[in-house]
């Protein structure tokens, strides 16, 4: 694996972005904006985010839009999807986002019916919020409401109740929001089954049209991690109890199970996570961002200070970049595309990579007889594969 | 002993040597000149420490620090091979020119007989043996205070970690005594284990008296004991020597009652002393100076030495360390071991010194030294062997020379099938020092290939295993060890098998035998029950019990070999929180109701697990190590049995439930890398793994069954 650091500079764009390749046949991209920023962070969160200051909010959107004005001047294909996560937007404030929204519509082709989310908490979401989000043309909006059970959500260190995410959601609906996409976390310290039970009966009355479910996982250097012996979190077996509870339980409900961890009613499977997925280009900005454009993949340095100053005075904020050699393309396709229920079609792998198939075809057969595999035409997990797709992924790349 | 420094002299061989003119040859000399005019007198070094980029060495001989008295060569090897055989011994011939001739000739007369002292050092680990050594090289000034690097006696790192010295050693002091007269008194060091038991009694053979020492704390311990009748029987003078009687619990006249008690030397004169604090170790030194008897020998008598170590070296081939009775054995002699029938013409001959070797030409009657002969290979020196002239060999050989047998057998493998080859080398060298290891290539369906091992016993077998990963940097998986089973199949006929996959199925078995030894335990009296349970498990049959005083007991079993190398000495520790002693012999084989226990994995024979046991243990055994490897192997995709089995039917079983969850749920904001690489670190951690069939077995697994403590 060839990884370098390089010392670009910013307005040396086509150093980093090059053109679409071979996985990548002029599929549109994502744009990814991180907003690193959050009032608290949740026990079991690793991902980079500091408090935020009006200032620092300031700066950095400042610093967002010279970086996409950069690679607007790059990038000529319409964008299709834009997804604005965190961290927790809304600490970017109503002004700052709207601006941010309006600046991508400016500097970028929407591609006709694009998809546009910005990820919600329901402590910091208002109708005010909601209003603005939705005229500055956002489309979708995925709440992280995580559970119906007012305790799991304090062991999480979440900052809502299960009112708040309730009302939030209501407060969307009116709003206009026809898209809406909700958060569930199986494996919480003190669930239980039937704790589980009901938070999915409570999301279900919300009749979402998407629904992410994760199962909790105890990264290291969190508090969860630092308390994890005395946590009374569910062990493995468990944890593999309820995602078939939530699989069923969903798939009863009439969401499709598209992905391992995704949900959505017919037509709502996330179109920018299916970017991820099917190898197609995305380019992320913000500190700790990560793209995948042109065959190389990067991300950039996990620090808003850094990447601030990187922006303003053309300094190095490449963290990693990696030009993803052909034959970790087809681990990469193998390792996403068994994440989705839509699988590949074998052909479709032979003809990108011009690999033998025969090994890894002789493997999946041996899964499907253990009931861990499917194939009607293409090759996909079953939900049992699905919770061992760790040790099937691995055993194939 | 004066010693001085001297400017270093280092000459670098040009790059690139003139063509034609012997360039390395001349280089050499010059530099050897240069040497010889700053030094007459000098201990030169030799390096080969790099290769320039044609792969030739680029010498460099450093003349170091000046001991008048002597003079060595030394030379060292950075690397094993050598790019010119021819170039190295023009080099070592013009040293030798310069530096050795002038000195060695002239005339030197046969050593007085009457002033040569030979002993060994009798002890318990931890009684202080090597401490007293160090004690006695200081007083006889063997070693300056700058080379005395803590023990010098053991050499091998794992042998200074353990507190047991396992290759013997000898040295010579030079000691005037009270009397005024000089004497030469030769340390014979003697491995303390009971691995090692034969190349003791020959180390022992090659002396006149030996120090018995006692921690004056702990008393007498198995061990010593038992190399204490070895002492007593070779009609060695033991001379007791109480130690460590500066310790708060120290009872020295307890001590002196119990040696005249259990052995029955009197003692009341032994020194009392402290090698730790250097209390009193003079008058040791004139202890044995005044009691051990000086040797005879006749040197106008036909050549008769005792051959009671060898090690090899990589320049001059094996040295041989012996111990001359009779007649006189020179330079340029023409030897035949007798026991081997190896012939060789006599390169060197020399004494041995703390730090090194030194030439003096010849060997007379009463002397202990080194001889070297351009020897390939120990197992032409075995130890125990007589060494005498080819012409005018001596009719009759020393007594008690016995070609060893490994006891203890085990399969090692290259956790690494790649690795294979380097672990063949890697026994070759270390047989080039050790005689009594044995291997030979075996394959496993489990483990591919590797070697049957053959080993003295089980220190032996753990001291070789350490070696091969620490030395060698291999990285083993070893079977669990196996003694030698005589069987007698249906057919009448009988053979040995090291080796429980050679096990004959039940059909065709008509009896097995498995080898009993003699085994001694001491033990404070509070632990007796204790211990005698442990020998009741293990199928020992109980034969004795002496008290050695009001609270030490003396316990004699019989057991199985087999049941000893199965964990007996943790069990033993632990059982008598470290206080027990253990010694024990061969006795003989006798028949015993074995059977063969296989481990099944998914319905599949593993053969590297299975192993031969009595017929009354094969269920606890079968269901410990079952369990044991439930918690070594991880949950797979589906649901794995573990079965014990003798023959076909299985006598305990476990099962690995089958994996349910192994996912990375969250795909975080598209950095496909992290989870890549978590998967690609998942894929190696798989191919650390053995794979037997369909399962995926770690190494740690093989290793916890050969632990299965109580």
């Amino acid at each position: 694996m060839s990884k370098r650091k390089e010392r670009i500079r910013i307005g040396q764009g086509p150093r980093i972005y090059r053109k679409a390749s071979a996985e990548q046949p002029e599929k549109l991209p994502g744009l990814y904006l991180h907003i690193p920023f959050c009032r608290r962070k949740c026990d079991y969160c690793d991902f980079y985010s500091v408090a935020a200051t009006d200032d620092k909010a300031r700066q950095y959107t400042q610093a967002l839009i010279a970086h996409l004005e950069e690679a607007a001047g790059i990038v000529h294909s319409q964008i299709e999807t834009v997804y604005i996560g965190g961290g927790t937007p809304a600490m970017l404030g109503i002004k700052n986002l709207s601006l941010l929204l309006g600046t991508v519509r400016k500097l970028f082709k929407l591609a006709a019916n694009p998809e546009i989310t910005v990820e919600l908490n329901p402590e910091s979401t208002d109708k005010a919020l909601l209003k603005s989000l939705k005229k500055a043309g956002c489309n979708r909006i995925s709440i992280g409401i995580q559970s119906a059970v007012d305790d799991e959500l304090k062991r999480l260190g979440r900052l809502h109740s299960f009112e708040d995410a309730k009302k939030a959601f209501k407060i969307a609906r009116e709003v206009g929001f026809k898209n809406i996409s909700v958060d569930l976390m199986y494996g919480i310290e003190g669930q239980t089954a039937d704790s589980l039970a009901y938070s999915l009966s409570e999301i279900l009355s919300l009749d979402p049209e998407h629904i992410s479910c994760y199962g909790l996982k105890v990264e290291e250097n969190t508090p969860l991690w630092r308390r994890r012996e005395k946590a009374e979190l569910p062990d493995d077996d468990a944890q593999a109890v309820f995602y078939e509870t939530v699989c069923e339980t969903l798939g009863r409900a009439g969401y499709t199970h598209y992905e391992i961890s995704n949900f959505a009613k017919p037509g709502y499977a996330s179109r920018h996570n299916l970017k991820y997925w099917r190898l197609e280009p995305y380019l992320g900005f913000g500190p700790g961002a990560h793209s995948d454009f042109g065959s190389r993949r990067f991300s950039y340095v996990r620090s808003v200070d850094a990447y601030i100053e990187g922006i303003k005075n053309g300094g190095e904020i490449i963290d990693y970049m990696e030009d993803v050699p052909q034959k970790e393309r087809a681990a990469e396709y193998l390792m996403l595309r068994l994440r989705l229920s839509e699988g590949f079609a074998p052909s479709e792998y032979m003809r990108l990579f011009s690999k033998n198939f025969e090994p890894i075809e002789a493997k999946l057969r041996e899964y499907e007889e253990q009931g861990l595999a499917r194939y009607d035409g293409r090759w996909a997990l079953t939900t049992k594969g699905f919770l061992l797709s760790n040790s099937i992924i691995s055993s194939l790349i | 002993m004066t010693s001085a420094t001297l400017d270093l002299v280092s000459v670098r061989q040009p790059s690139e040597p003139d063509e034609g003119s012997g360039s390395e040859g001349s280089w050499a000399e010059r530099l050897a000149h240069e040497a010889y005019r700053q030094a007459p007198e000098v201990y030169i070094r030799i390096d080969f420490p790099e290769y320039d980029n044609f792969g030739r060495p680029q010498f460099a001989i450093d003349c170091g620090c000046l001991l008048l008295h002597m003079s060595i060569i030394w030379m060292c090897v950075g690397y094993s091979q050598m790019t010119s055989v021819s170039t190295f011994s023009k080099i070592f011939s013009i040293c030798y020119n310069y530096f050795i001739k002038p000195q060695s000739g002239g005339g030197r007369s046969l050593q007085d007989i009457s002033k040569i002292r030979n002993f060994s050092i009798i002890a318990h680990i931890d009684h202080g043996k090597s401490t007293l050594a160090d004690r006695l090289l200081e007083l006889c000034h063997a070693v300056d205070e700058r080379e005395k690097e803590d023990r010098i006696l053991d050499n091998m790192d794992l042998e200074r970690e353990r507190g047991i010295t396992i290759k013997a050693r000898a040295v010579k002091l030079n000691y005037k005594a009270a009397d005024g007269e000089d004497y030469i008194l030769n340390l014979i060091d003697t491995p303390g284990h009971v691995d090692f038991n034969y190349e003791v009694s020959r180390s022992l053979a090659a002396c006149e008296g030996a120090l018995l020492v006692v921690d004056a704390a702990q008393g007498i311990e198995a061990q010593t004991l038992a190399n204490t009748y070895l002492a007593i029987d070779a009609g060695l003078e033991v001379l007791p020597v109480i130690n460590k009687i500066d310790l708060a619990s120290a009872d020295p006249e307890r001590t002196a009652r119990e040696i005249e008690d259990i052995i029955g030397i009197p003692a009341e004169d032994a020194p009392r002393i402290s090698a730790k604090n250097g209390i009193n170790v003079e008058s040791v030194l004139e202890y044995i100076v005044n009691n051990i008897p000086a040797p005879k020998g006749d040197p106008g008598a036909p050549l008769k030495a005792l051959i009671f170590d060898s090690q090899y070296d990589s320049y001059k081939g094996v040295i041989v360390y012996i111990r001359v009775f009779d007649g006189v054995l020179r330079e340029g002699d023409l030897v035949r071991m007798m026991a081997t029938g190896a012939e060789y013409e006599v390169v060197e001959v020399g004494y041995l010194k703390p730090l090194g070797m030194e030439k003096s030409g010849e060997l007379a009657p009463g002397e202990v030294g080194y001889f070297t002969a351009s020897i390939k290979n120990v197992q032409d020196t075995r130890v125990g062997d007589t060494v005498t002239h080819v012409e005018n060999p001596t009719p009759q050989a020393l007594p008690g020379y016995r070609k060893v047998q490994p006891m203890v057998f085990s399969g090692i493998y290259p956790s690494d099938g790649a690795k294979y080859p380097d672990l063949r080398d890697a026994l070759e060298k270390l047989r080039l020092n050790d005689a009594s290891l044995t291997f030979e290539p075996e394959n496993s369906v489990a483990l591919g290939y590797g070697f049957r091992c053959g080993f003295l016993g089980l220190l032996h077998m753990e001291v070789i295993q350490e070696r091969l990963e620490r030395e060698f940097n291999l990285d083993l998986i070893t079977t669990a060890p196996s003694v030698v089973y005589k069987v007698r199949y249906t057919d009448g006929h009988e053979e040995m098998i090291d080796n429980p996959l050679k096990f004959p199925d039940a059909t065709v078995l008509d009896s097995a035998a498995e080898p009993f030894v003699s085994a001694k335990i001491l033990v404070p009296s509070g632990y007796t029950g204790n211990i005698m349970e442990l020998c009741q498990e293990r199928r020992g049959i109980f034969k004795d019990m002496k008290y050695i005083d009001t609270d030490r007991v003396e316990l004699h079993y019989e057991l199985p070999l087999n049941e000893i190398i199965y964990d007996f000495f943790d069990a033993l520790k632990s059982r008598t929180r470290g206080y027990a002693s253990l010694d024990y012999e061969l006795l003989d084989y006798r028949e015993s109701d074995l059977v063969k226990l296989d481990v099944l994995l998914n319905g599949e024979v593993v053969d590297a697990l299975s192993f031969i046991v009595h017929r009354d243990k094969a269920y606890a055994r079968g269901r410990k190590i079952t369990e044991k490897l439930k918690e070594n192997i991880p949950r797979q995709l589906f649901e794995i049995p573990i079965q014990a089995a003798i023959g076909s039917r299985i006598i305990a079983r476990e099962t690995v439930k089958a994996l349910r969850k192994d996912v990375l749920a969250k795909c975080y904001g598209g950095d496909i890398t992290r989870k890549k690489k978590l998967l690609e670190k998942q894929k190696e951690g798989k191919k650390r793994m053995r794979s037997l069939g369909s399962v995926d077995v770690p190494q740690e697994a093989f290793m916890a069954v050969l632990k299965l403590d109580d």
